[in-house]
């Protein structure tokens, strides 16, 4: 692990939101550090390049948040933020979201594109996204997924972006949202009451906007946000800018954020750090129980349980749906921050352990029944974030049981898969079964 | 004509390297490969493992007495044979290190368990009392009564100071040659028990065969229940139900009264 400060600093900036602008009380604990989710996650968001999804109740700082990190390390003003946020509302258009004609030149008879703040600045925030109808949703389902922004014929493409929506709980006004689009944020959070007297507390204190607001630079971010050079250029005009602000920040509030550079040496930290065993082993068990079905091959939502399955006390008894591939990515992505910040070498099971309510809580769909049993359950959580932390500590107590055996029964699969003549490990759960089809399949010619 | 530009080059310029040769399958649990299973053994497991060691050398010492001594799976109870078979079970006895459970694990041994080709009752009956006398235990207690063989022999040669138990029935030649220890037997005892004792005490609770204290030249046996005849008695006293049977009006061997 690199000595270069960089963990401090990202965890001054944690500080500095959880002293002065996000009043919260923490809510998870990890190795012996409480933090609290909303800001934790969206820090990981931003410097993983992630894609968060926050939910709450109506002023509760679910955008607030998200724009203070994105200030914070992105070194972008509040003014800018705010005019590049998407609002989510049922006449979203297109234009409003991606880019328009430049109408000038569509005069003078030429194409070209006028690019939305949204899609040119590294962090995008779309507000209230479950207000967008799911038409509308899946219009910007390319853009979070690849970073790549399309309008008439041209196209930007984003190296770096981070994305935080915000979505009330269900009423009048909400859809649902897409579950091709759910799935592709990494993380869900709930953005939470800090209790009654923190929240007396910002009510007597005047706003704190202004301390990330600077209108001189605003204007010069709007300038080049607005100018006709080539979305590269913009880039590094806009980098110029961001560390101006940069500076400013570190003179006037002492908080010092992160530069193109730093982020970008971060994540390459992060990249070096590797799962251990228990970790890989604990992984692997969990998305055993959310993918295996050994009548009809794997979890499909279209197809119920038969009744007096062996696999019964299992999750996928409980699930309908079947694990998607981003759910490993997104679990390693912020496993991965959380061990840089907290400064260890590997990520290990606790890590793991702490992000997957966080990673599955949206991706998963529970069966009625489990619903109905679990729904008056005594809790701090949202339900969804609640049942997925209810689901970990029993993954993890059954991992506890045969973590020995399981790496066993992995290692002798790695063994096999060598070309090792041995047998498969039996075991009583879904991924013994998983090693032995993985064997199975290599056997075939 | 235009060179041909390669296809997938990095930022250098240098065609990227394939991660994998092509055609080659990534391990899925290549990480796994080098795991060693840090064994963390359980108590019960390891008193299991510690039984078991011990029960083969048991076994083992067993073996080679009915190897030396019944090559044709016959053996006769004579004296010499007895005094022979005794001196070899003592030979590997003497040896081991054992309890006074693993002589009653042995004893089920004998009737359950596939490693043991025979049970043949008059070795298996000098070799457990070779056990019973080498055991570091003063007292030992073997429950027997689930056995559905009698096992001849028990108690050959009880030393002093040593008390053996059998709750159960047992064979013929029960406490022969018993030299001063004391043997209480919470079943029924067959013939020839207490034959040649020579101090100590047997005691049956129930009832007792033919020939009892043959040739006994000292010591005592009571008998709980009915004795079915007395042996030709040198020295010592025989009790019946608390009453002295010997010396007393029983005066000759095998008499029913």
């Amino acid at each position: 692990m690199d000595k270069n400060g960089y963990q401090r600093q990202a965890l001054s900036i944690y500080q500095f939101i959880s002293d002065h602008l996000y009043f919260n009380r923490p809510d998870m604990e990890i190795k012996g550090e409480r933090f609290n989710s909303a800001i934790l996650l969206s820090l990981l968001t931003g410097l993983k390049k992630g894609k968060e999804l926050i939910i709450g109740e109506p002023g509760l700082g679910k955008t607030t948040s998200a724009e203070y990190i994105c200030s914070l390390v992105y070194q972008f003003p509040l003014g800018v933020i705010w005019g590049s946020e998407v609002s989510g509302h049922p006449e979203q258009t297109e234009e409003k979201i991606i880019g328009r004609p430049d109408l000038g030149k569509l005069n003078r008879g030429e194409e070209d594109v006028v690019w939305t703040n949204f899609s040119q600045i590294p962090v995008k925030i779309v507000d209230e996204i479950n207000r967008l109808p799911e038409t509308k949703q899946s219009m910007i389902l390319d853009g979070v997924d690849r970073g790549n922004w399309e309008y008439l014929n041209e196209m930007i493409i984003n190296d770096e972006y981070c994305l935080f929506a915000t979505a009330n709980y269900q009423d009048g006004g909400t859809n649902t949202i897409i579950a091709p689009l759910v799935d592709r944020f990494d993380v869900m959070v709930e953005s939470r009451y800090p209790g009654a007297n923190l929240s007396f507390l910002i009510g007597k204190n005047k706003r704190k906007d202004h301390l990330l607001r600077h209108p001189k630079y605003e204007k010069d971010f709007y300038h080049i946000l607005k100018s006709k050079i080539s979305y590269d250029k913009k880039i590094s005009k806009l980098e110029e800018a961001c560390n101006h602000f940069g500076e400013y920040l570190q003179q006037a509030l002492g908080i010092k954020p992160f530069q193109k550079q730093d982020r970008e040496q971060i994540r390459e930290e992060m990249e070096r750090i590797e799962l251990d065993l228990d970790a890989s082993a604990f992984a692997r068990m969990l998305l055993a129980e959310l993918s295996f079905c050994e009548r009809y091959g794997q979890k499909r939502v279209v197809e119920n349980c038969e009744e007096g399955c062996h696999y019964t006390g299992y999750l996928c008894h409980q699930i309908k749906n079947c694990a998607s591939n981003r759910l490993p990515s997104s679990l390693k992505q912020y496993a991965q921050g959380l061990a840089w910040l907290l400064e260890d070498s590997e990520i290990d099971i606790e890590h793991i352990q702490a992000i997957v309510p966080y990673a599955l809580a949206h991706r998963i769909q529970w069966k009625d029944e489990i619903l109905s049993q679990k729904e008056r359950a005594k809790r701090d959580d949202p339900f969804p974030i609640f049942l997925a932390k209810e689901s970990v500590k029993m993954v993890s107590q059954r991992y506890r049981e045969q973590n020995e055996h399981l790496k066993d029964a992995l290692a002798v699969g790695s063994k096999i898969y060598q070309g090792g003549n041995l047998e498969p490990l039996e075991g009583d759960h879904p991924l013994y079964v998983e090693i032995k089809k993985d064997l199975d399949s290599r056997k075939r010619p | 004509m235009e060179k041909m530009k390669p296809i997938a080059q990095s930022k250098k310029g240098s065609p990227s390297p394939p991660d994998k040769e092509p055609g080659m399958v990534r391990n899925p649990f290549e990480e796994f490969n080098s795991f060693m299973a840090s064994t963390y053994p359980l108590p019960l497991d390891q008193i299991v493992q510690s039984t078991e060691a011990v029960m083969d050398q048991i076994r083992w010492g067993y073996e080679k007495l009915l190897e030396e001594e019944a090559k044709e799976l016959v053996w006769m109870v004579q004296y010499n044979t007895i005094i022979k078979a005794y001196e070899i079970a003592e030979k590997y006895v003497k040896e081991l290190d054992y309890s006074a459970e693993d002589i009653e694990d042995f004893c089920f041994a004998l009737e359950n368990t596939q490693k043991i080709p025979y049970l043949i009752p008059g070795p298996a009956g000098v070799y457990i009392s070779a056990l019973c006398n080498y055991a570091k235990e003063e007292e030992i207690v073997l429950k027997l009564s689930e056995l559905k063989t009698e096992i001849n022999l028990l108690g050959f040669r009880l030393p002093k100071e040593k008390r053996l138990r059998i709750d159960g029935d047992t064979g013929d030649f029960t406490g022969i040659g018993l030299e001063g220890g004391e043997l209480f037997v919470e079943g029924n005892a067959k013939n020839w028990t207490g034959a040649g004792m020579r101090g100590g005490k047997i005691l049956v609770k129930k009832n007792i065969g033919l020939h009892t204290g043959e040739w006994m030249m000292g010591g005592e046996i009571y008998v709980g229940g009915r004795i079915r005849g007395l042996g030709n008695i040198v020295e010592g006293k025989v009790y019946e139900r608390e009453k002295l049977v010997y010396p007393g009006k029983a005066k000759y061997p095998n008499l029913y009264y």
